[in-house]
């Protein structure tokens, strides 16, 4: 997927990507201070955020490919099963029971799947949000912010999913993320935002261990100083 | 002595009669108000165009019109003379039902905007995470606030069974043809018989019980349908 010359005016932010790639089979990160522009850029190539001017070249996925899993998920009214399977009824898929049987159980929620689903933690709504958008075999998935409210073992969790599928059907990912470590860990490749902008892309090593860019070793220096280790 | 007590009411007012006109009148009312109201609002949420606000304002204010008004202007409307006057619906039920609608659409209408306009957004956005077409969409949108769509219809319906002043100026307060519980009672009141008027209000508040416990159970049973 590749981004040419993307504005988006917002109030007094302006979103302004000059040129970014996002190469498909691959991990990617993106980070940046707050308001830097991550979740409205990924709102931009979700579709639930119009934009004002440039090019978003797909590659040939369509809208149905695409997904995208946030902080606070919204949840249907109704029983986490029928969340799980909301995905195939809209593509009037057939159920397998068997496939939502292995994503209930991958996200512990196999006891839980006749509950209400908006009686679940906040940690199990995530779950089943981020199940949800991997049960109908997207291309790309855009994951916001998911990883910050989760106990250890739950983000490991996430981190074990996504890693699995890409080694079983690998697919683009592009994940936002404050959780360095965990960008460190699954990313191929980093991009740092500021200021609307995306001002570096490199691979997780480069960027995080081997900053050259000022503003990358500021911020680097202030959000997390344990990752390294 | 209840069957004495009974044909005396039935007599004295056309209790049977104005339970029947009451009984069509708020459902056909409630029934046309739910179905324009609901698409109204979603329309009105869906779409910006100018003068949008100055609409809602005036739907809000319409909401506490004071139904008098209402059924005076349905009135003017309807009589011999008015611009719709020979359809001849003045003094029938199908007039007290118009006067009903427009009472009672603007309050559905306004109760789910009020839900759309906090929801809908979000439900939209959503929807496209999830690859949803528009009629999709918008069914899951109308699945999402069905419970907000129940209050808002079960509040009009309250309205329309509770309602005098329209019915009495558009319907005319005719024993037998459009008489309703409530007319009735306040032409009982007028004649001095309190007691009388305590039954049929006693009646109409049953009336309202079985209604309200018909569309919980309806309501029930939807929400155990969700799960499987």
């Amino acid at each position: 997927m590749k981004i040419t010359n993307l504005k988006k005016q917002q109030g007094s932010f302006l979103l302004n990507v000059a040129d970014a790639t996002f190469e498909q089979g691959k991990i990617h990160g993106i980070i940046g201070s707050n308001g830097s522009g991550k979740t409205t850029l990924s709102k931009i190539i979700m579709g639930t955020l119009p934009y004002d001017s440039g090019t978003i070249d797909y590659e040939g996925l369509t809208p149905r490919d695409i997904t995208m899993t946030g902080q606070r998920p919204y949840l249907m009214h109704t029983s986490v099963y029928n969340n799980l399977v909301y995905p195939l009824k809209v593509r009037k898929q057939p159920v397998d029971e068997k496939l939502v049987h292995y994503w209930l159980e991958k996200a512990g929620l196999e006891d839980k799947k006749k509950q209400y689903a908006l009686s679940l933690s906040s940690g199990e709504q995530q779950k089943l949000s981020f199940i949800r958008a991997l049960i109908f075999k997207p291309k790309l998935v855009i994951v916001d912010e998911t990883l910050s409210n989760l106990d250890p073992d739950s983000a490991d969790l996430f981190e074990r999913l996504i890693l699995e599928q890409q080694q079983n059907n690998p697919i683009t990912w592009i994940t936002i993320s404050h959780q360095l470590v965990h960008i460190k860990k699954i990313c191929d490749m980093v991009h740092f935002m500021d200021k609307g902008n995306i001002i570096s892309s490199d691979t997780p090593h480069n960027m995080l261990m081997q900053p050259t860019h000022p503003t990358i070793i500021k911020y680097l220096s202030n959000t997390e100083v344990s990752f390294k280790g | 002595m209840f069957e004495n007590l009974f044909s005396d009411y039935s007599l004295t007012v056309g209790m049977l009669d104005s339970i029947r006109v009451t009984l069509i009148m708020s459902f056909f009312s409630t029934l046309i108000s739910s179905v324009l109201g609901v698409f109204l609002a979603i329309m009105l949420e869906k779409h910006d165009f100018k003068g949008k606000k100055l609409i809602v304002r005036i739907n809000r204010t319409l909401m506490g019109a004071p139904p008098v008004v209402i059924g005076l202007l349905t009135y003017m409307l309807l009589r011999k003379k008015g611009p719709f006057g020979d359809l001849r619906l003045v003094f029938t039920i199908k007039g007290m039902i118009i006067a009903q609608t427009l009472i009672i659409t603007p309050i559905i209408c306004g109760m789910v905007y009020s839900y759309l306009v906090r929801t809908a957004p979000k439900i939209r956005a959503f929807a496209i995470t999830m690859g949803a077409d528009k009629w999709q969409t918008n069914m899951l949108i109308l699945q999402e606030i069905k419970n907000e769509i129940y209050f808002s219809i079960v509040s009009g319906y309250g309205r329309s069974i509770s309602e005098v002043g329209a019915v009495m100026l558009v319907g005319g307060n005719i024993k037998n043809r459009t008489r309703t519980m409530t007319t009735a009672i306040s032409t009982l009141k007028s004649a001095g018989e309190f007691e009388e008027g305590i039954v049929l209000g006693i009646i109409l508040m049953i009336m309202a019980f079985i209604v309200q416990s018909v569309a919980d159970w309806l309501r029930k049973e939807a929400v155990e349908d969700e799960n499987y």
